[in-house]
C-alpha cells in the first residue's frame, strides 16, 4: 500500500480529478474573465482589444468605490456587531442554556435555513413605507411612522441590519462548537479558584476560542466582500447606488448594462482584493500566533 | 504486480468517476432547459424528439415528422393574462399540428434577458424567442446577426398598425413582430372618486390639487413603481408628450446621438417628475415600492390612482381582485401641463414586446410557421382582445365582443381617437448602459439627491 502511494502514476490519477476540475471551474474562467477585461465585449458579437480603459475608468468610477466603501462598512460590522454579539450569546447558550439549549440554537439558527429570496421579502415587507411592520410599531409609540427604511440615508443601516441577523446564527454556531470543546475542567477549577462569570468568559473562554474566532472573522470579511444575493434582491443597489455591493456592481455592469468587458475588469480587481483581504488576515494571525510562541 | 493492478483500479476508478460527472452535468442541463417548462403535459417522447431535431436540423418540414420548437418567453404566469394568451395558441398548434412540440422555458424581463445574454453568447438558441422592438434591446441583437430574417410579404394582412414593426426593422429588412401596443395611463378606482366628489384631472394643477385632497383623506394619490425605475422614465416621456404634442422621439434619438440634453423640453419634463414627487403625488417610499407591491397598493384601495400601461388592463378582468375594485378600474392619460403643446388626444404610446425567429435556431422553418400562426389576426389579437387582457399591435376592432371592461373601451378610445404617439421612452432609446444610467438618475433625480441639471448631465456623460 506504502508502494502504491509512492508511485508516481497513482498520486497523479488521485490528484488529477481535483486539478482538472479546479483549472477548468476556477483557473480558466478567471484567466478568461482577465483575458476580457482587456475588451470591450459587450456579449455580443465582436470585441476589439481596449488595454488598461477598462481599468482606468474603474479607478474613476464613484459607484465601484462606494461599493467597496459598503462591503468595508458591512465587514466591520461583522466584527465589531454580529461577532461580538455571537460570541456572547454562545458563551450565555452555554452556561445558562440548561435544557432550553436547543430550542434556542434553533430559533438563532432558523435565518440560515430560510432561503435567501424569502428573507429579502420579509424584510421587504417590514421596511416597507406604507404598510409595514416597523412603521407601524412606530405609530404605536406615538411615531409618525412615515419612515422609508430602505429610502435615501438610512438604506445603507436597513440593509446592514438585514446582513448582520442573517449571518448571525452561522457564526453563533461555529462559536458555541468551538466553546463546548473547552475542556469543562477548566471552568470547575475556575469556580473552585472563585472566579466569576466575567473572569472566566474573558480569561477562559476567550483565549481559547482565539482560532474559532481567526476562522470566523476570516469568513466574515470574505463573505461581506462577496455579499450579492439579499442586496440585489432587498434594494438592488437601490436608492441611486447607496447600498451597492461590489458583486452587485459587477453583476449589474456585466448584465443589465451588457458591458461584459468592464464586469471582467471589476471582476479581475474584485479577486485581486479578496485575495489580498485572505492573505493580510493570514499575515496578521500568524504574527501574533508567532509572538505567543516566542 | 500487485502494484500495477492497484494502480490499474484506480485509474478505472477515475476514469469512471469523471464519466459519471460528465453524464450528471449533461443531465443537469437537459433539466435546466427544462426547468421553466411549464408545457409538459403532453409530450412523453420529448427528449427523443430533441435528439433527432439536432440531427436534422433545418430540414424537418416534412409534414408528420416530430418537431420540437423551443420557445423562450418572458411571460411566466401561464395561467393568466398575457402568459395565458400565448399557452393558449400554442396549445391550439399543437392541436392542429399534432406532430410538433413546443417546450416553453420562461422568466421574467429581467431575468430573462440575463438568460438571452447567455444563449446569444453561447451556439444553441431556442427558436422562437421575446425581443422588444427599441433600440436598448434590439439593436445589439441585430447587429449580432442572432435573428432570422422575416417576410415582409407574409404578413400584409395581419392587419398591423402602422408604424408598429419599425422597431424591429433595420435596413428595410423585417427581424420581429410587434406583440402589442402599449399606451401609458392613469389607473383610478371610480367609485372611490365619485365617493369623495373627486374630479377627473384635465391640467397638472388640477392633478396636483387633487393629490392634495386624496392625501388629506388618508388615502395615497398615485401608486408609482419606482423601484423598477423604468416607470419614472416614461413618466419623463410622457411629460415631454405633454410639453411638445410631437417629435418626442426624435428629440431624444438626437440629444442621444448627440450627446447632449439641454433642449428646454428635457429639463421642463424632469422638473414636472420632481414636483410630482415633492407635493406628495406618489406614495412615500416611492423609489423602493417594486411592480407587484404598486398594483397591490392600488387593487387594494390604499391608493386612489395607479401609473402604469395598458398591458395591466387585465386587472378589471381578474376574479381575484375585489369586485369593489375591479368593476371600477377607469383610466386617463397624463394631464395637460402649462404652456404645453399637447392636445388631449397626444398620447405617450409605443409598440414594445414581440417575438423573433433565431436564425441558428434549430428549427427555423418550423419556428418561423408557428410565428405566423401565432399573428393571424384571429389568434393572438383575437384571444388577447376578448380576454382583455392588452391591445394588440393589429386592428383590433373587427373582434369586439360589446362585452368589452370600462377600462377596455377607453383604452380603444384612446388609440382610436390618438393625434400623436410619443414613441419608445426615453430609457429605451440608447444603449444598455444608458438604460442603466438613465434610470438610475431618473431614479435619483425623482428622490432629489440630485438636481435636474445634474440628472440632464449625466445622461449627457452616458452617452459619450
Amino acid at each position: 500500500m506504502q508502494k502504491a502511494y509512492s508511485n508516481k502514476a497513482v498520486i497523479a490519477s488521485l490528484v488529477l480529478p481535483g486539478i482538472i476540475c479546479f483549472v477548468f471551474a476556477i483557473l480558466a474562467p478567471i484567466c478568461l474573465s482577465a483575458f476580457y477585461s482587456f475588451t470591450d465585449f459587450s456579449g455580443l458579437g465582436s470585441y476589439n482589444f481596449i488595454g488598461f480603459t477598462n481599468f482606468k475608468e474603474l479607478m474613476g468610477d464613484k459607484a465601484f468605490w462606494r461599493s467597496m466603501l459598503n462591503s468595508l462598512l458591512l465587514a466591520a460590522g461583522f466584527i465589531i456587531i454580529q461577532h461580538p454579539l455571537a460570541i456572547m450569546t454562545a458563551a450565555l447558550l452555554d452556561r445558562k442554556g440548561k435544557h432550553a439549549e436547543g430550542f434556542f440554537r434553533c430559533v438563532y439558527f432558523l435565518p440560515n435555513v430560510i432561503s435567501v429570496a424569502v428573507i429579502a421579502y420579509l424584510w421587504k415587507f417590514i421596511y416597507n413605507p406604507n404598510f409595514g411592520l416597523l412603521n407601524n410599531i412606530a405609530k404605536i409609540f406615538g411615531g409618525k411612522g412615515d419612515t422609508n427604511w430602505l429610502g435615501s440615508g438610512t438604506a445603507i443601516w436597513a440593509v446592514l441590519i438585514v446582513l448582520i441577523w442573517h449571518g448571525f446564527g452561522w457564526g453563533m454556531l461555529i462559536y458555541y462548537t468551538g466553546i463546548k470543546n473547552i475542556d469543562p475542567t477548566l471552568y470547575e477549577a475556575a469556580s473552585i479558584d472563585g472566579a466569576d462569570n466575567k473572569q472566566t468568559f474573558l480569561k477562559i473562554t476567550l483565549p481559547l476560542m482565539k482560532p474559532v474566532i481567526q476562522v470566523n472573522v476570516t469568513l466574515a470579511i470574505i463573505s461581506a466582500l462577496k455579499q450579492m444575493e439579499t442586496v440585489y434582491l432587498l434594494t438592488n443597489g437601490g436608492p441611486g447606488n447607496e447600498t451597492q455591493f461590489t458583486a452587485n456592481y459587477l453583476y449589474k455592469q456585466a448584465f443589465s448594462s451588457f458591458r461584459y468587458g468592464y464586469g471582467n475588469a471589476i471582476s479581475v480587481v474584485f479577486v485581486i482584493v479578496c485575495v489580498l483581504a485572505t492573505q493580510v488576515l493570514n499575515v496578521i494571525f500568524k504574527e501574533r500566533e508567532g509572538r505567543k510562541r516566542k | 504486480m500487485k502494484r500495477k493492478a492497484l494502480a490499474l483500479t484506480l485509474a478505472a476508478a477515475m476514469a469512471l468517476s469523471l464519466g459519471a460527472c460528465g453524464s450528471t452535468d449533461k443531465a443537469a442541463a437537459t433539466d435546466d432547459t427544462k426547468t421553466e417548462s411549464t408545457d409538459k403535459k403532453d409530450d412523453t417522447a420529448k427528449a427523443d424528439d430533441t435528439a433527432k431535431e439536432e440531427d436534422k436540423k433545418e430540414d424537418t418540414a416534412a409534414a408528420g415528422d416530430p418537431v420540437t420548437i423551443k420557445v423562450f418567453s418572458n411571460l411566466p404566469d401561464r395561467t393568466s393574462g398575457q402568459g395565458l394568451v400565448e399557452q393558449t395558441i400554442f396549445d391550439d398548434y399543437k392541436k392542429a399540428n399534432p406532430n410538433v412540440t413546443i417546450e416553453v422555458e420562461a422568466l421574467d424581463d429581467e431575468a430573462y434577458k440575463t438568460k438571452f445574454k447567455a444563449y446569444a453568447s453561447g451556439s444553441q438558441m431556442p427558436d422562437l424567442v421575446n425581443v422588444w422592438g427599441q433600440p436598448g434591446f434590439i439593436d445589439e441583437v441585430m447587429d449580432a446577426g442572432i435573428l432570422a430574417e422575416l417576410n415582409k410579404d407574409d404578413y400584409k394582412d395581419y392587419g398591423f398598425i402602422e408604424g408598429s414593426l419599425d422597431g424591429f426593422s433595420k435596413d428595410g429588412k423585417l427581424y420581429g413582430l410587434a406583440r402589442n401596443t402599449d399606451v401609458l395611463g392613469f389607473y383610478y378606482n371610480e367609485k372611490m372618486f365619485k365617493d369623495n366628489g373627486w374630479e377627473v384631472p384635465t391640467t397638472f394643477d388640477d392633478l396636483y390639487a387633487l393629490a392634495d385632497k386624496i392625501n388629506a383623506a388618508g388615502i395615497i394619490p398615485v401608486a408609482m413603481d419606482g423601484a423598477d425605475k423604468w416607470p419614472l422614465d416614461i413618466f419623463i416621456t410622457d411629460a415631454m408628450q405633454q410639453i411638445d404634442g410631437s417629435g418626442v422621439m426624435q428629440k431624444t434619438h438626437d440629444a442621444i446621438a448627440n450627446a447632449d440634453f439641454s433642449d428646454p423640453t428635457f429639463k421642463k419634463a424632469t422638473d414636472i417628475l420632481v414636483d410630482s414627487a415633492k407635493k406628495g403625488l406618489f406614495q412615500t417610499g416611492f423609489e423602493t415600492t417594486d411592480y407587484g407591491t404598486a398594483q397591490n397598493l392600488f387593487i387594494n384601495g390604499q391608493s386612489a390612482m395607479y401609473y402604469m400601461g395598458s398591458w395591466d388592463m387585465s386587472m378589471a378582468t381578474n376574479q381575484d381582485i375585489d369586485p369593489e375594485v375591479r368593476d371600477n378600474i377607469r383610466v386617463f392619460t397624463m394631464p395637460s401641463v402649462e404652456g404645453g403643446k399637447a392636445k388631449a388626444t397626444d398620447i405617450t404610446a409605443w409598440n414594445g414586446g414581440g417575438y423573433a425567429v433565431t436564425e441558428k435556431a434549430a428549427n427555423k422553418e418550423e419556428a418561423i410557421k408557428l410565428l405566423n400562426f401565432m399573428f393571424q389576426p384571429e389568434e393572438w389579437t383575437k384571444i388577447a382582445w376578448e380576454n382583455g387582457v392588452c391591445m394588440s399591435a393589429q386592428d383590433f376592432s373587427q373582434f369586439a365582443t360589446g362585452k368589452e371592461t370600462e377600462v377596455q373601451k377607453q383604452f380603444t378610445e384612446i388609440v382610436k381617437n390618438s393625434t400623436n404617439l410619443s414613441g419608445t421612452p426615453l430609457g429605451d432609446m440608447g444603449t444598455s448602459e444608458f438604460k442603466t444610467i438613465c434610470e438610475d438618475s431618473t431614479q435619483e433625480v425623482a428622490i432629489g439627491s440630485i438636481t435636474s441639471d445634474e440628472y440632464l448631465q449625466k445622461l449627457a456623460d452616458a452617452c459619450k
